[in-house]
């Protein structure tokens, strides 16, 4: 219940004023009318408000008695007592849900449940260094409750925003632990991290992995440039500003969260078996002009890996935390367990969280308070090797022989490609990750001089992590064996702090609405790391895996580090003019360590202006909008998610370049990379402009903008030329100006039709983005990219002016030659029956020269999704709720490069084997077994394939226990409810995900991406 | 009331006067926390990095920069797949190995099908440049550090003398290539068109030249393993032979002939890891399993030659042919030294396994199962052969030959036979013809039996102008497939400034 009520506290703190002086004076204005017009037939009436989406007690909800000025409170517990005529209405209200009238039909105990409103006038946005009512934004700014987040239980928060916020697009890991990705607006940095920036009361953070969702009061997704300048250095992926919930005077409010359920792979790729296996394998060798290696006869279905390695995983959660206080003082604490299995055997991953929240009005003008949170994580690891593994293995292998030993690849003569047991793998992979991370704020926040509040706050972030690494000595397999045990351990450090200070002035005068904040940060990020490894340290128990154990020789050591410091200057102007023209101008100066000489120090000013439309009279009376705003933002963001020091050219000091001379070890060192002389601030500038309309009271709110981002000297790893002989043949320096280019659309609708018992509501979001190459540094000539061991190291994507980042590139398939005669007559001389034919695009000369090479790459897809769109619906009746979500993405192209990445006789997809050539006429679509040799295997449109997909992210019913059997059992509230997420999901693509990550330049290449999983959980809410 | 008012008055002023208090206070912190916030806590050195001006200062760090150019000599690029696909596989000694489909774009070097988009070809055209650069941030900076004279001389003649190993690697592989002689500054000395060839080898022979002026004929133990002053002079024999000077490289072979060098007793036994740095050795790379150092026990040469599917053993690609294992002559030793066969057991005691997929493995990188440590590369310590002595003298009978003088080609080229038989009789008997032709023939074909399978038959048969012959049947095409093609990726990344190879 708590929960809920800090949901609105800040709505509650901005009217605060408004409620102290009016709401007692009207208070008693009511009582004396009561008094007055008495009736007779009045009776009593009592009952409990509850509301929100889990559904809980509201505390300072108003009951009126309709057409009379009548009217009461409900106390702390949701609960009210009222006098009102047995035919007449009651009406309840609270601010940021819709008000609700009941007949009183003679009942004497109504219980009421408000649902959230999509859109109050009163709605408060929560916005960089402070809170504005949603009315006053002049940018694009998307909030999304916790109530909202916590309705789909996922370790992650981030994953909770899936589809629910236009223009936002979330790629899971699936990965136990791992942080989803998250783009915004489309890609619009190339280099270090493409997340955005997360504000987590006030601290700043790359990644909330520590952060428990239930502890979530509010995330704001700042959108467009001018809302995000604020936030200038980090500001270019996006700004995610998050509260954690607070306590709130009042009786302890306990609540526990609670949810158990499973996770399962769906969409599972079907592998050949071991006869096919047997088959292809035959027909790879005969393509190589050897004779058969198999004999598919003695072969049946063999082992499928998949089944063997992966399981219905479970997942646990528990939450509880309890809040309360006094007016000077208010509290929350909770504690949070979490326990996720992976897919993979043998992968676990645990969390326990404790939070702590302390607010203290220590006088009048002076408030202060800190939050701090303690995150523990533990996991057993798996190599990430394992999906490939599974992939490629072959069917023919059994897990295990008869006599009880391993199957061994090696025997069956199949090569370097399949030449793992996963089983063998798994068994002797033990790794452990231990993380401890302490991260909190303390502030204060001093009144003065009646309009002045002076702001100052300091946080930071304390992280250790060991990764404990242990391979025995064992004898597995022929090739998976280990002669010395080795023990590796991994530790890093991580400090960051922040300190900020920011001045408010805020006046109203007649007209006008005036606040201008000043602040100055300062922050440092430090990391260091230690591996230290040593060799035949005993295995008897986890108590002998010391490095002293080991042997003195043969130890290493390495370290490495990371330090830089941020001191910005901000400041900000927002004036209202008789609520209807609004103006927002905001400063930023961000000096980064990161940067040298001039380039130090950067400038990120922004501008917006807004226009209530339904404030002017000639719509005010007409009544048809509640509330209608166009508005428009101009600003500049940065982007300093680079690594330090770019232009510093620096010694390599590898021990690869140790020299032995005399059988002596000699240190080497030199320089071998190349550094651009200058580079600059990376810098996004967005235009937005929004059209933001509520009509039918609040029933119905449509949102639609346009924006125009530019990303500027965008920081790139480009080719270098490998006859300069660095030991990297790329470059780090301000390359390309990226355009992102859209319209988003929310659409929400809200209704109680006439029934009390029912409601509903339905939104939608689309983003439509579109993502182009404005500029490049090198001209016309394009960057290439994706030339890593996914594409058989050809450069399969390129970056080239006029076109999206990181397009598809390479060769458009024709068909299949049929015959060797065919292949040797055509512009493929080495070609043979079974290899591609591609298309002869052009010849150095611009025309098809008669001959395939690299002028006749084409290009062959976009990465980057046009449409990201999500459906969100709502249901509530009587007792229970409904949430059904969907969600996807569409006009989008992956890589896959699991079809092609073939070293020998990796296993091939079932669907493969179906369709495969395997002789004259067989096929003119898929190639011969030989599909990872000759130029087969070279970038082309076969691999490239649709990303799209459509998904029900979410389904989850819930029922909430009526209030009077809650009461009996000495509960406030008490539901629970089924969940599934990602159950159903639809798609083309012959790979396990289309859900792909990676950077920019080489993003939607799938190289064994974690496979797609459903997750079914029971839950729990209970409030005490 | 007058008295509630005053404490009113009095608790307002107070309150007053603490709000003041306050705020005066915390802009005070404010402000000393912004005035900290000044320059010096912004300059943030780079972490664990040494910026590049620290470098090229002392002596010690001439030191280093010379160590890493010897160091990166063992690296993939060099001696790994790259290697093997443009320096062995083309040949008739040689085919892939492994199964058919374990890394078949090896494939595509040994039937003459390569493309230039071929990783290894960019592999091969990087690593030399790389070790291009180390020697070139020598060449550079070294000349500019105040330090011991004469170790400076050293130092920059051991640069040149691998400098000029690289681009010997580089024009032979792929005709003209862009010479660099000295770092890149500008913009335009980045991106560098293809200089011919004929400047190439000059500008080789150039640093052979000086190397070889400055170089001392031998170290003392702790130095073994740096350039000499035999293997510029060496290095320099060879490359005036791919020009046909032969006078040059019977000047430079004599002359090395003179520095003491002698031919191992043992040929088998020359390839051990005991006998690294023997008096045959001219020029040897040197590489070690460094207990607990694993990114210096960095060389994969013997781990991709090695025997398959045995632990110990290796990835078993580049393996001898059929034809190879039918050039020698009846009862000579050097057939069973350079080549493993399938079932037999090594000198050393390895028994290979019949049922493997290949009948062959290469010998000559071969290093016993016993000394493979987990984790570690296999033969990881096995040191590579570049230069020895045995090279020299059947340097020295092509040219004597080609130059007339067939007795000292006799001599030379029947030392080497001499030595294979290692005393024993009735096999490889002296060679006794004059003719120039044939005596031609008889020492290209001792070089292809003492040199096999150490990267030199592919271009041997191509500089002596058969390869339309003798690589006819592999697939080998007269105007194209003496040279590689340029690597795709650097032509693209030029932007039009290097050119392909006719043909590609």
């Amino acid at each position: 219940m708590k929960k809920l009520l800090a949901g609105h506290e800040r709505h509650l703190y901005a009217l605060k004023k408004m409620r102290s002086a009016t709401i007692p004076f009207l208070l008693a204005f009511i009582i004396l009318l009561q008094t007055a017009a008495a009736q007779a037939q009045d009776i009593k009436i009592t009952g409990k408000v509850t509301g929100g989406s889990t559904p809980a007690p509201i505390p300072g909800a108003t009951i009126t008695v309709k057409g009379t000025a009548r009217g009461t409170v409900t106390n702390n517990d949701g609960t009210y007592t009222i006098s009102a005529p047995s035919n007449a209405t009651l009406v309840a209200t609270f601010i940021g849900f819709s008000s609700k009238e009941i007949p009183v039909n003679g009942q004497t105990t109504i219980d009421i449940t408000l649902s959230e409103s999509v859109t109050q006038v009163e709605q408060v946005v929560v916005v960089g260094y402070g809170v504005q009512r949603k009315v006053d934004i002049t940018g694009a700014i998307s909030q999304v409750k916790g109530s909202e987040i916590s309705k789909q239980p996922a370790p992650n928060a981030v994953s909770g925003l899936q589809g629910k916020v236009a223009g936002v697009q979330i790629t899971n890991s699936g990965k136990p632990g791992a942080a989803p990705n998250i783009k915004i607006r489309g890609a619009g940095t190339i280099y270090g991290s493409p997340n955005p920036l997360y504000v987590v009361d006030g601290v700043w953070y790359d990644d909330i992995s520590f952060l428990n969702p239930a502890d979530i009061e509010n995330m704001s997704i700042l959108k467009d440039a001018s809302s995000e300048a604020i936030y200038g250095i980090r500001a270019a992926n996006g700004v995610v500003l998050i509260t954690t919930k607070k306590g709130k005077a009042g009786k302890p409010a306990v609540n526990y969260n609670g949810f158990v359920g499973f996770q399962r792979v769906t969409n599972r790729v079907k592998m050949a078996n071991g006869h096919e296996y047997a088959i292809l394998v035959n027909e790879l060798s005969a393509q190589n002009g050897q004779p058969d290696l198999l004999k598919p006869d003695d072969f049946g279905e063999g082992t499928n890996w998949y089944n063997q390695e992966l399981r219905n995983a479970m997942i646990t959660n528990h939450q509880l935390s309890i809040s309360g206080g006094t007016e000077k003082s208010t509290y929350s604490f909770s504690v949070g367990y979490l326990k996720q299995e992976g897919i993979v055997k043998t992968n676990d991953f645990s969390r326990f969280t404790a939070r702590l929240q302390n607010d203290f009005q220590v006088f009048e003008p002076l408030k202060i308070g800190y939050t701090v949170t303690a995150s523990v994580y533990n996991s057993n690891d798996v190599p990430d090797a394992i999906f490939g593994q599974l992939y490629n293995s072959a069917p023919i292998v059994p897990v295990r022989n008869p006599d009880g030993s391993y199957g061994d690849p090696s025997k069956y003569n199949l090569g370097n490609g399949p030449a793992n047991n996963p089983q063998v793998t798994l068994d002797f992979y033990d790794q452990t990750t231990k993380r401890h991370v302490v991260t909190g704020s303390v502030y204060a926040d001093l009144r003065f001089a009646k309009h002045f509040t002076f702001h100052t706050s300091a946080g930071g972030e304390y992280g250790d992590s060991i990764i404990r690494n242990y391979t025995p000595a064992y004898k597995a397999t022929t090739i998976q064996q280990n002669n010395i045990s080795v023990l590796m351990r991994t530790g890093t450090d991580r400090t960051n702090w922040i300190v900020e200070n920011t001045l408010t002035y805020e006046n109203k005068f007649g007209d006008h609405d005036l606040r201008v904040l000043a602040g100055q940060s300062a922050q440092q990020y430090k990391l260091y790391k230690l591996i230290a490894s040593a060799q035949n340290v005993p295995n008897n128990s986890e108590g002998d895996r010391y490095l002293r154990l080991g042997n003195t020789d043969g130890r290493e050591v390495k370290d490495e580090g990371d330090l830089y410091t941020v001191a910005s200057y901000f400041g900000r102007l927002n004036y209202a003019y008789k609520n209807k023209y609004l103006l927002t101008a905001s400063i930023r100066a961000d000096g980064s360590s990161k940067f040298s000489g001039d380039q130090r120090w950067g400038y990120f000013p922004s501008i917006g202006a807004g226009w209530v439309i339904s404030e002017e009279p000639f719509l005010k009376n007409a009544n048809i909008f509640d509330n209608l705003k166009l508005r428009a933002s101009w600003g500049k963001i940065g982007n300093a998610s680079i690594p330090a020091n770019v232009s510093v050219l620096r010694v390599a000091q590898d021990p690869y370049l140790t020299a032995i001379f005399g059988g002596n070890v000699n240190t080497g060192a030199s320089i071998n990379s190349v550094v651009a002389p200058v580079t600059y601030w990376e810098r996004a500038v967005g235009t937005d402009v929004g059209l933001e309309a509520s009509v039918l009271q609040n029933r119905l709110y449509v949102e639609a903008g346009f924006y125009n981002r530019e990303t500027q000297r965008a920081i790139f790893d480009v080719p270098f030329p490998g006859s300069v002989g660095t030991r990297f043949s790329t470059i780090i320096t301000n390359q390309a100006n990226i355009q992102n280019r859209g319209w988003e659309f929310t659409v929400n609708w809200k209704d109680e039709p006439g029934n009390k018992d029912f409601s509903y509501s339905v939104g939608a979001n689309l983003g439509i983005n579109n993502n182009k190459v404005l500029s490049v540094a090198s001209g016309s000539n394009p960057i290439y990219g994706g030339g890593g061991a996914a594409t058989g190291g050809a450069l399969g994507t390129r970056t080239v002016v006029g076109q999206p980042i990181g397009q598809f590139f390479g060769y458009q398939v024709e068909g299949i030659f049929q015959t060797d005669a065919e292949a040797a007559a055509s512009a493929q001389p080495f070609a043979k029956a079974g290899d591609f034919k591609f298309r002869d695009v052009s010849g150095s000369h611009g025309t098809p020269d008669g001959r395939i090479d690299f002028n006749d790459r084409v290009p062959l897809g976009n990465p980057n999704p046009k449409y990201t769109y999500g459906i969100n619906t709502y249901f509530s009746y009587k007792q229970f709720d409904l949430a059904v979500d969907f969600q996807g993405v569409a006009d989008v192209d992956v890589y896959n490069a699991n079809l092609g990445l073939r070293f020998g006789n990796e296993n091939f997809t079932k669907e493969f084997y179906d369709k495969r050539w395997h002789g004259q006429g067989t096929s003119n679509t898929y190639p011969s077994a030989f599909i990872g040799g000759r130029q087969n295997y070279l970038p082309n449109s076969f691999f490239v394939e649709s990303g799209s997909y459509f998904r029900i992210r979410n389904i989850q019913l819930g029922y909430s226990f009526p209030a009077d059997m809650t009461k009996r059992w000495k509960m406030k509230n008490l539901r629970l409810y089924l969940n599934a997420q990602n159950a159903f999901n639809f798609f083309k693509y012959r790979g396990f995900s289309p859900e792909i990550g990676g950077t920019p330049n080489n993003v939607g290449i799938d190289n064994s991406v974690y496979p797609l999983y459903a997750t079914y959980n029971f839950g729990v809410n209970v409030t005490f | 009331m007058s008295l509630s008012n005053q404490t009113t008055a009095t608790m307002k002023n107070s309150h007053k006067y603490y709000q003041q208090r306050i705020a005066v206070y915390l802009t005070a912190i404010l402000f000393t926390i912004t005035a900290g916030c000044g320059k010096s806590f912004l300059d943030v050195p780079p972490q664990g990095q040494q910026p590049s001006e620290q470098f090229w200062q002392s002596q010690a760090d001439a030191t280093k920069g010379v160590n890493a150019m010897y160091a990166n000599l063992r690296e993939w690029k060099q001696v790994g797949f790259a290697a093997v696909g443009v320096e062995s596989l083309g040949s008739d000694d040689t085919e892939k190995g492994s199964t058919p489909a374990d890394a078949s774009f090896l494939t595509t070097f040994d039937n003459f099908s390569v493309s230039p988009t071929e990783g290894q070809l960019l592999d091969f055209w990087q690593g030399q440049y790389q070790e291009i650069n180390f020697c070139n941030q020598v060449i550079d900076n070294v000349p500019n550090i105040n330090m011991d004279a004469a170790l400076k001389t050293r130092y920059l003649a051991e640069a040149r003398f691998i400098r000029a190993y690289a681009n010997f690697r580089l024009v032979r592989a792929f005709g003209d290539v862009p010479l660099r002689l000295h770092l890149p500054k500008t913009p335009e000395e980045y991106n560098v068109a293809r200089t011919p060839a004929a400047e190439v080898w000059t500008a080789i022979e150039q640093d052979l030249t000086e190397a070889a002026a400055a170089l001392p004929v031998s170290y003392a133990a702790a130095d073994k393993g740096r350039a000499t002053k035999g293997a510029a002079l060496a290095l320099h024999a060879k490359v005036a032979m791919y020009q046909k000077k032969w006078a040059d490289a019977l000047n430079f072979t004599n002359q090395v002939m003179n520095l003491g060098y002698t031919l191992f007793p043992n040929y088998e036994q020359l390839f051990r890891i005991p006998n690294e740095n023997a008096s045959e050795s001219i020029f040897e790379i040197q590489a070690q399993l460094i207990p607990g150092n694993k990114d210096a026990s960095n060389s994969q040469y013997s781990q991709i030659q090695g025997v398959k599917d045995a632990v110990g053993g290796g990835w078993g690609f580049n393996v001898p042919t059929a034809d190879l294992a039918g050039a020698y002559e009846t009862g000579d030793p050097r057939r069973d030294a350079t080549i493993i066969f399938r079932g037999e057991t090594t000198p050393e005691g390895d028994a290979i396994s019949s049922a493997g997929v290949n009948p062959r493995f290469n010998q000559k990188s071969y290093v016993p199962f016993n000394k493979f440590v987990s984790g570690y590369n296999e033969g990881c310590d096995q040191n590579i052969r570049v230069i020895r002595y045995a090279e020299v003298l059947l340097i020295n009978a092509e040219a004597a030959n080609e130059l007339g003088n067939a007795q000292q080609a006799l001599s030379s080229v029947n030392a080497v036979r001499l030595r294979a038989r290692n005393g024993l009789t009735g096999i490889l008997p002296d060679i006794t013809v004059t003719e120039k032709t044939a005596l031609r023939n008889a020492i290209w074909q001792e070089r292809r039996v003492e040199l096999a399978m150490e990267s030199d038959r592919y271009f041997d048969v191509i500089r002596q102008g058969r390869a339309p012959q003798v690589f006819g049947k592999l697939g080998f095409v007269t105007g194209k497939n003496e040279v590689w093609p340029i690597p795709q990726n650097e032509i693209d990344i030029s932007a039009g400034k290097l050119t392909q190879n006719p043909g590609y």
